[in-house]
């Protein structure tokens, strides 16, 4: 059993739940909330990669995953703000007038 | 580790499952107090299964449990709670406690970055955005769930797919991962000069894994860096780009539009 088998499946419980947030939520700022905890998720496995393998791709991976979270937090919030002037809510539900 | 520990886990997974099915927000009675026994339950028993067939002995650390229990009960309170600032909070205590395994795990760089940069940064953003859109009591948004059960179905189909992968991992070799020497010993394979490797041992030793992953990052790593840079400056133009308002104009009364949008478009300098 490798080492680093309790940490991939707290990860993947996190990026799972997550998940769960991201589909079930309707509030677009929990939403993008729930996408930075599936970011958490990431990073943990990463990491626990990098430790089983015995060298730093993995936190070089990690490293470069804050990158990109920084960046989509940064676009997803001027998103939402733009968003929330149109409408005045932040209902996601509001967004749904292409649904057949 | 036995050959029906996936289906522990699976059936683990199904019980946290149905306790974050109860515990997101739903109309009628509340449903957070059944859902929060179940999934304490399923926490406990995620946590007895990998206490007693996934951990091997020599590696197991009681800060681990503490940290992944906390861990996990705030990412489910992040998704779960009514009100989107708690669900800020609690994500602060998610990535605290991330950052808590990754130290456990040898990764102290990237541990303080996590801690720097989320809850430092990333979440004073989403605080400042929630204060500013939602002020007053929950609306309907944060009271009601979109799809609860398929949403939970699919997070379960997820995890249970990983960790039935993670449970078939192979195990790596054991002088690779034997602690201190895998990361002491990563410099060597990352740095393209190998014959400084003799004296970087002695640098090592003192400064340890923030000197091996900026080693790895401006050698091996160089040209993923400059595009990551490139990356957070076109982010940055973006969402000034997306997020610049129409500043209202004296004597110009449109009511006919809606109240962000009233007004005349102003550039974005």
């Amino acid at each position: 059993m490798p080492l680093v088998s309790e940490y991939i499946i707290v990860g993947a419980a996190m990026f799972a739940m997550g998940l769960v947030g991201f589909l079930a939520r309707r509030n677009l700022i929990v939403i993008f909330l729930s996408t930075e905890v599936m970011f958490q998720g990431v990073v943990l496995t990463a990491v626990a990669f990098a430790r089983a393998h015995g060298n730093l791709d993995g936190q070089a991976y990690a490293l470069f995953l804050l990158v990109i979270a920084a960046v989509e937090a940064g676009l997803a919030l001027g998103l939402v703000v733009l968003l929330y002037r149109r409408r005045g809510t932040l209902d996601a539900e509001v967004w749904s007038v292409m649904r057949g | 580790m036995t050959p029906w520990t996936p289906y522990i886990l699976y059936a683990v997974f199904a019980l946290g499952g149905l306790g974050v099915y109860f515990m997101l927000p739903k109309p009628g009675r509340s449903q957070v107090i059944p859902g929060a026994v179940l999934a304490v339950l399923a926490l406990a028993s995620l946590l007895l299964v990998i206490g007693l067939t996934v951990v091997s002995s020599e590696t197991s650390n009681g800060f681990f449990y503490v940290f992944a229990a906390i861990a996990l009960a705030a990412t489910a309170r992040v998704i779960t709670h009514p009100k989107p600032i708690y669900s800020a909070i609690y994500f602060v205590l998610a990535v605290v406690t991330v950052a808590a395994m990754l130290v456990l795990q040898q990764a102290e760089f990237v541990a303080v970055a996590l801690v720097m940069i989320y809850a430092g940064a990333i979440l004073v953003t989403y605080v400042f955005v929630i204060m500013l859109a939602q002020q007053g009591g929950a609306p309907v948004t944060d009271r009601r769930s979109r799809e609860p059960f398929l949403a939970v179905c699919a997070g379960f189909v997820t995890m249970a797919a990983i960790a039935a992968q993670a449970s078939k991992l192979p195990a790596p070799d054991a002088d690779r991962t034997a602690p201190g020497v895998s990361l002491a010993s990563a410099p060597a394979q990352t740095t393209h000069e190998a014959t400084d490797a003799g004296d970087a041992d002695d640098v090592l030793t003192a400064a340890g894994n923030s000197y091996a992953i900026g080693s790895a990052v401006m050698t091996r790593y160089v040209v993923a860096l400059e595009i990551g840079g490139v990356l957070l400056l076109i982010a940055m133009v973006g969402a000034v780009a997306l997020s610049r308002k129409r500043v209202p104009v004296e004597g110009v009364f449109e009511p006919s539009r809606p109240p962000g949008e009233a007004g005349r478009e102003v550039p974005p300098y």
